[in-house]
């Protein structure tokens, strides 16, 4: 038993989390890997970059920028909510069909450094998730 | 990341328009608008009624039945 690994979660298994609350008093959290940030912060490597950033909950899409040589740019360009619709969440809330935004979302960016982002980025990532306490998580990937 | 978030339970959609890529890694919940490619996953810029109808449309996949791993294709148009 000395070399007995810890259980892998199969690939082929769909990890379920059921949502047992009402969307109307749910807090929402935005998670892209499309590389968007705030204007104010420094860019991701577009080569490759295993970090991952956080956005203000009360940021609007005019707040944001991306860096990116993957995607097709023209829509993101003119309105960030394309990639990461915090605009629109925000109106949702107003109009009463979500409880809210969590008060900070996050982005990741491309990387092929795949062995860090699963060991590293992607469980830090999580658990700075978890800290924000969202009723659900919406993820685009640009 | 999807499943790692869904893991420590937290339910969770993603919209994607890459459904085959996102059907390998089998998603809790995905929402793919259909034709739309990667740089438009909410569509048209400025179009806010469309952006909010795909968020909605992702949002009713976490309240509606379970549909684990699948992804759920939509067409907006």
């Amino acid at each position: 038993m000395a070399d007995a690994k810890p259980l892998e979660l199969s690939r082929y298994c769909v990890p379920f989390t059921p949502f047992q609350a009402k969307l109307e008093g749910a807090s929402i959290c935005l998670v892209t890997t499309a590389a968007v940030r705030m204007k104010s912060d420094p860019p991701f490597a577009t080569e490759g970059d295993t970090s991952f950033r956080t956005i203000p909950g009360s940021a609007s899409a005019a707040d944001l920028a991306y860096d990116d040589t993957h995607y097709d740019h023209a829509c993101a360009d003119r309105d960030m909510n394309c990639l990461f619709p915090v605009d629109r969440l925000r109106e949702l809330t107003g109009e009463g069909r979500i409880g809210g935004l969590t008060q900070r979302h996050f982005s990741m960016g491309y990387s092929s450094a795949l062995r860090e982002l699963r060991e590293t980025t992607i469980p830090a990532l999580a658990r700075e998730v978890d800290r924000e306490r969202p009723g659900v998580v919406v993820l685009t990937g640009g | 990341m999807q499943r790692a978030i869904e893991m420590i339970g937290i339910p969770t959609v993603v919209i994607t328009v890459e459904p085959e890529e996102t059907r390998q890694a089998r998603p809790p919940r995905a929402l793919c608008p259909g034709g739309f490619v990667a740089g438009h996953s909410l569509g048209r810029p400025g179009d806010a009624a469309l952006q909010k109808r795909i968020l909605v449309d992702a949002l009713e996949l976490v309240t509606g039945p379970p549909r684990p791993g699948e992804v759920v294709v939509r067409d907006y148009g």
